[in-house]
Formats: C-alpha cells, structure tokens, sequence
C-alpha cells in the first residue's frame, strides 16, 4: 500500500495548537493507513483498533513536538509501528515453533523448506492467507521492509533486534511464503 | 549446482548480492525464476486490498483528549487558587510577624472577614455539589467558626484577645472558602 497523502501544512499548524477540528481531521486522514499497518502486523481487528487509538493519543501529546522533518504520515507511521511491535512482543508464542520447523527441514533451492508441512496445507492458497500465517515477527518484518519500504536498520531499532535478525527473519518468512504459495516441487 | 538461498535473492533484489550470486542467476534459469517470483510477492503484497477499521475509535481519542484537558484544567486551577490563598494569608498574617496591633488592624481584619462572608454567600453553596469529604470538611470549619463567633459575643473586653479571635476567623473562613471553590461543582439549575 503506497501512500501519498499530503496534510497542508496549515492542518498540521492547527493540530499543534490542540484544535479538535484538526486533529479529527489527521486522524481521518491516517486512519486507514494505521489501521491496515497494524492489521497487517497483528491479524487482529480488535488488536489493529487498539493500536489506532493508541497511535492518535501518542499523536495528539506528541504532535507539538512534530517539527515538520519528513512527511506527516512517516512520523506517524513510526509511532503505529511502534505501538504494533509492542503487541507482538507481548505475544511471540509461536515463534520458537516456527524456528524450529524452518531449522529442522531439508532446505532445497531458494533456501527453502521442503517436506512433509507443504502437504499439510492446501497446495495454493492466495498470499493474503499465506501472509497470515507467517508468525507476528515476521509478519512485522515483511510489512515494514517490502510494503512500507523500512531499511533493515529501522527495523532492527524498532524491534530492539540486530540488522541480522532483520534480514534473517525476512528471508525465513519469504521462504515460507513461498513453500505456501507453490505447489510441492515447484522450483529449481 | 548450487542455487540461490533466499539470502541471496534478497540480496540481489536489494542490489548488494556477492558476485557469484548475480553470475549464477545469469546463468540459472531456475534462480532466475524464484527471483521475479520474489519481485512479484513483494509487488503482491503491495497490492492487497486495505480494509477500514469496524468502529470508529475517533470518539473514544476525543473524550480522552478531552478529559486529559480538563484534569489540567483542574490541577492549574488549584494552583491558582493556592497562589491567591498563599497571598491573601501573607496579606492578613503579616501584622501578626510584625506584632503591630492596633485599632486600625482589627478594623482592617474585621473588614476581611465582612468580605469573605459576602464572597462564600455569593458564592451560594447551597445550590453547588460537593463531594463527602468537602462537606464534612466544611461542616467542621463551619462549627470551628460559629465557637469563634459565641467567643467573640461574650468577650468584647480585651483588644488583642480580640484581634486574635478574629484573625482565627479570618483563616477559617479563607479555608472555608477554599473547600468551597475548589472542590464543588456548580448544579448549574
């Protein structure tokens, strides 16, 4: 999802100055933005909510402090992924599960694991499906780097993780996209 | 052979892969498969549809706003109003530090109190909400000013017995004033 909403400066202007109007106004304009960010990362709706309206009360106390480097939506992209990577660290259940799926499988061309847990799901399912059911942490990793554009460096700092764990975690989860995506045997 | 990892797909979709990995990818039509496969996962991914939130958390962010405010509010507004406590004490006070006593300082005192007795009867506290602890609070100064008034009626002799009840008077009625203000709302019927 690109976005290139432009908030006139004069808005931002009133914002900072506690207007309601305006800050209703920002927060119809960012909503959807925020929300799907947070959806993406969370699957959860109520959860995606949530982080909404957590997002637009960090907006509202923080924007004075807002000086106009960079775009609006940048910013408060930041704060949404922010507040959505720390839901996912309250849940990181299933990760050790998938670690360890993704460690013990024969690894074939791409890197990618191929076994037994192919057949156990549909042989196409869309990527939509696909996509959720990659772990929350990789989730957050390839939303933020291939749809929002985040360097590995910005995940890492907003994960508290290492670059390489960025780029391990994203390879990992294109691995998987991949093996649900295609059938058995597709490939090199 | 030895293929691409995805590692290596990455990479060369990011544009910083090691030198075999693009020579191999030239070379491997298999490689070179998962590569644009993985340019139209991301491409994909991009294009899933957005969706909107089910509620509208827009007016639960108002009424937090809103309230944050008005706790501010709130908490500035007794500071003002302990400033101005802490400046109409020193004015009243101050004779007692200076051990000045004289006529014109009780008359001057007694014209407090006069006026702090018009201000809390403006202020009607009948027709104001106060919570439990304010109105026992009140009551007591209330009770602690009437014995000040039943001492003041039996006196009459002594100037600076005198002066002093009434400056005992005066502070009560400052604190009566400040239970009142600061912790009623007005019904506002």
């Amino acid at each position: 999802m690109t976005i290139s909403l432009v908030v006139p400066d004069v808005l931002i202007a009133r914002a900072r100055s506690g207007d309601l109007e305006a800050l209703e106004a920002l927060y119809r304009a960012f909503e959807t933005p925020v929300y799907n960010l947070a959806l993406r990362i969370l699957r959860s709706p109520e959860d995606a909510e949530d982080v909404l309206q957590e997002t637009f009360l960090e907006v509202v106390k923080s924007i004075a402090r807002f000086r106009g480097e960079g775009h609006l939506w940048g910013w408060i992209r930041q704060i949404a992924a922010s507040k959505a990577l720390m839901r996912v660290r309250r849940n990181q259940v299933r990760e050790t599960e998938e670690l360890h799926e993704e460690a013990t499988a024969p690894r074939g061309a791409a890197g990618t694991a191929v076994g037994a847990e192919v057949g156990a799901v549909p042989a196409r399912i869309d990527l939509e499906r696909a996509f959720e059911r990659l772990s929350d942490t990789s989730r957050a990793v390839v939303w933020l780097h291939d749809v929002e554009g985040y360097t590995h460096e910005e995940i890492a700092e907003q994960m508290g993780k290492t670059v390489s764990f960025s780029k391990s975690q994203l390879a990992r989860a294109h691995a998987r996209l991949r093996r649900l995506l295609d059938h058995e045997g597709t490939g090199p | 052979m030895i293929h691409c990892t995805m590692d290596d797909l990455l990479a060369l979709q990011a544009g910083d892969a090691a030198v075999w990995a693009r020579q191999h990818v030239d070379a491997c039509a298999a490689c070179r498969a998962e590569l644009e496969a993985l340019y139209q996962r991301v491409a994909q991914l991009k294009a899933l549809p957005a969706f909107r939130p089910a509620r509208d958390r827009w007016p639960a962010v108002r009424a937090t706003i809103l309230a944050e405010r008005r706790r501010r509010r709130g908490r500035w507004g007794l500071w003002s109003l302990a400033a101005a406590a802490a400046l109409a004490g020193l004015i009243v006070l101050r004779p007692i530090w200076t051990n000045r006593l004289d006529a014109a300082e009780l008359e001057r005192v007694k014209q407090q109190s006069a006026t702090l007795e018009q201000a809390l009867g403006r202020y009607d506290p009948d027709s104001r909400v106060t919570s439990g602890r304010a109105a026992v609070l009140a009551a007591a100064l209330e009770d602690r000013i009437a014995l000040i008034d039943g001492e003041l009626a039996g006196l009459g002799a002594r100037e600076d017995q005198n002066l002093n009840l009434w400056r005992q008077r005066v502070n009560l009625m400052e604190r009566l004033m400040r239970v009142r203000v600061a912790r009623a709302a007005y019904v506002g019927l």
